[in-house]
């Protein structure tokens, strides 16, 4: 907890006026203890994040928060989270995800997943989602399409790497400026560890997933960075076509990041499609 | 002190421009740079150093794995041990090593290993290794469970060894219902086993561990770093463990070149010795460690120092004073050997006599010297010469 209390003054003394909307927290799920940051108000909303991790207080899930009750959990190993043992691959993780929900329990949750959390919210949402009440994907890793080159995140350097998940300079800066606060490369470390765990091999996807997607019975939207070299936009229309009455939108000037590059774009498409699937 | 020869059968003919447009001579440099019709002369020549190294008295010969490089065209040393087996009559043939938990199936390397150990009456010995972090990406295997199943498989491969089958083994990450394998080895319960390493206090503690007491080999390293994880080897069994090491249980492992005077073995070793370390061992760090393959520790320590061999630019003269190889005329590396030996203690030393683009003649050269001038005055080297290591009492 003390090394959250650090980063976020951090944080504070550079942005002295910002009041920050999450607030870091902990929780206990099977014995394995659980950092999450939760904060905001209105209707449930699970943020899984990817495999890059939640890097201080991202300006996506801070705007998030003046529309929805947002929780975002470290997985399993990355962040202020523990390592579970029960919680080898991604299958582990959506039953260790749906023992969370019961813990926390939580109904009529919106989940809206970002690369590996996206992944992450299709293998829940094809074993349980009577918990949940809409999906969100955000540049989704967990699909395998044959003859679409990915980009390989784990064979690049750090600099490289921001690069590769940003289509422009202002978000890529940001993640730059928080990944040089102190104590911020051990997290860094453990998040790129945790991410190997689970996507190592195969990269980034379950091959039979898609055998399952017709299982997903959520209403589903799909929000893709355009310029995505890491997971393709092929991809998001290889979900649409998978997912029964899916919707895509394909946002320009954007990569792999879009919480982090685009964030008004990012709370505006997941709340105007939770508002239309109200309807 | 027991001396072998090691080989890397580096693809020495290999288009050294490459490095203006690859970052590395693994997992990214496309096989087109390899000529099959020059793989085939450098097997055989490679082989050939090998048998003659066997033939001049060394102690035994040596190969090991690497996958998808140009660094060392060894993906299978099982087959490059196979082929001295029989070329070979009393020398030691040493697998450093195998990368047993690389594999889905570490019982076909077990069974490998015990016909390698019954066509040669008990010559073999099996060195296991998690293999460098760039295997990781060539083989797919996850780096984050490395040092687990490189446990596990090991576990698997002494019980397959060692214990009447057939039975059944249940891991983590390896189940089999039928553990039965046929030969058995030829060495009783096993072929000795080696742990190499660049450094690494995991693999010191493990190997040192009472039920295993294995050879630990250090390789590519400055004296210091040579010092320290060898006397801590030492340090842990007498500390950690309560029993003194033999000095039959350390070893070390390093490039080798004699000629006829100090400046003439420079000057011959540079261009080659430098293509060794500037260009085919050079690795960007995120393929040298990909996540999860070191303990947090270990990485927050490599990213601390970044004094990785692999990571600064060589001379010839750069590498000579770290220590990191041994060249000059017989009687300084004679010296050099027996001054290391007076205060390290060692017995094994592995030898890596051909290196990077080194050609033939010289190579053979380096072997003949070497057999004549430096290795008998090594291989009277015993615990008598060794200045002993002072434990500072914990008590």
């Amino acid at each position: 907890m003390r090394l959250t209390e650090r980063v976020r003054g951090d944080n504070k003394s550079r942005k002295p006026q910002r009041e920050m909307m999450l607030q870091q927290t902990e929780i206990e799920v099977g014995g394995c203890k659980i950092g999450m940051r939760r904060g905001g108000q209105g209707e449930r909303l699970l943020f899984l994040h990817g495999a890059q991790g939640l890097n201080g207080h991202e300006p996506g899930l801070e705007a998030l928060a003046a529309h929805f009750d947002v929780i975002a959990p470290d997985h399993p190993g990355f962040g202020q989270s523990e390592l579970a043992a029960t919680v080898d691959d991604v299958g582990d993780l959506a039953l260790f995800y749906l023992d969370l929900l019961d813990v926390l329990n939580l109904d009529e949750v919106h989940v809206v997943g970002q690369c590996l959390g996206g992944w992450l919210a299709l293998e829940i949402a094809i074993r349980n989602a009577s918990r949940l009440k809409t999906l969100v994907l955000v540049n989704s890793a967990g699909l395998r399409l044959n003859g679409v080159p990915r980009a390989d995140m784990f064979a690049c350097s750090e600099d490289d790497l921001l690069k590769l998940l940003f289509a422009g300079t202002g978000g890529s800066a940001w993640l730059k400026a928080w990944r040089e606060t102190p104590d911020v490369e051990d997290i860094y470390d453990r998040n790129r560890a945790a991410a190997a765990r689970y996507s190592w091999s195969p990269r980034l996807c379950n091959p039979k997933l898609d055998r399952w997607l017709h299982r997903v019975a959520v209403p589903t939207h799909i929000v893709w960075g355009r310029e995505d070299r890491v997971i393709p936009p092929a991809y998001a229309e290889a979900l649409k076509d998978r997912i029964p009455g899916a919707t895509v939108t394909l946002v320009p000037d954007c990569a792999h990041m879009l919480h982090l590059e685009q964030p008004q774009a990012f709370v505006g498409e997941i709340a105007k499609f939770i508002r239309s699937a109200a309807r | 002190m027991k001396i072998l020869m090691f080989h890397l059968m580096p693809y020495a003919h290999l288009d050294m421009s490459f490095s203006q447009k690859y970052r590395a001579a693994w997992v990214v440099l496309p096989n087109t740079y390899f000529d099959p019709k020059k793989g085939h002369e450098l097997y055989n020549r490679y082989l050939d150093e090998l048998e003659l190294a066997a033939e001049l008295g060394f102690d035994g010969v040596s190969v090991n794995e690497h996958h998808q490089n140009a660094y060392g065209l060894m993906p299978s040393p099982v087959v490059t041990a196979a082929a001295l087996s029989r070329r070979t009559k009393s020398a030691r043939i040493a697998i450093l090593g195998n990368a047993f938990c690389l594999r889905e199936h570490p019982l076909t390397l077990a069974e490998e290993h015990a016909m390698i150990d019954c066509i040669t009456g008990g010559r073999l010995i099996s060195g296991m290794v998690r293999g460098i972090g760039a295997e990781y990406f060539s083989l797919g295997t996850n780096p984050a469970y490395s040092h687990a199943r490189f446990q596990e498989a090991h576990d698997l491969v002494v019980e397959a060894w060692t214990k009447p089958g057939p039975f059944s083994f249940e891991g983590k990450y390896y189940h089999f219902d039928y553990v039965n394998v046929w030969p058995r080895p030829y060495q009783q319960p096993h072929p000795p086993i080696w742990a190499p390493s660049t450094g690494s206090i995991e693999t010191i503690e493990w190997a040192a561990h009472p039920s295993r007491k294995y050879v630990y080999l250090q390789a590519y390293s400055p004296t210091q770093s040579v010092a320290r994880y060898l006397n801590y080897y030492r340090e842990c069994a007498q500390r950690m463990y309560g029993y003194t090491a033999s000095s039959d249980r350390i070893g070390w492992s390093t490039p080798v070149y004699v000629s006829d005077t100090d400046q003439k073995a420079r000057d011959e070793a540079k261009p080659h010795i430098e293509i060794l370390f500037n260009k085919l061992l050079r690795l960007p760090f995120e393929m040298l460690f990909p996540p999860g393959y070191l303990s947090a520790k270990s990485l927050k320590n490599m990213r601390t120092h970044k004094r990785s061999v692999s990571g600064q630019e060589h001379t010839v003269d750069t590498l000579i004073e770290q220590g990191i190889i041994v060249c000059g005329s017989p009687d300084t590396v004679r010296k050099q050997f027996i001054d290391t030996h007076r205060l390290l203690g060692f017995q094994n030393l592995l030898c890596l006599m051909q290196f990077g683009t080194l050609p033939r003649e010289l190579t053979e050269r380096n072997i003949r010297l070497f057999a004549r001038e430096v290795m008998p005055a090594l291989q009277a080297l015993t615990d008598k010469e060794y200045g002993g290591m002072e434990i500072r009492a914990a008590e």
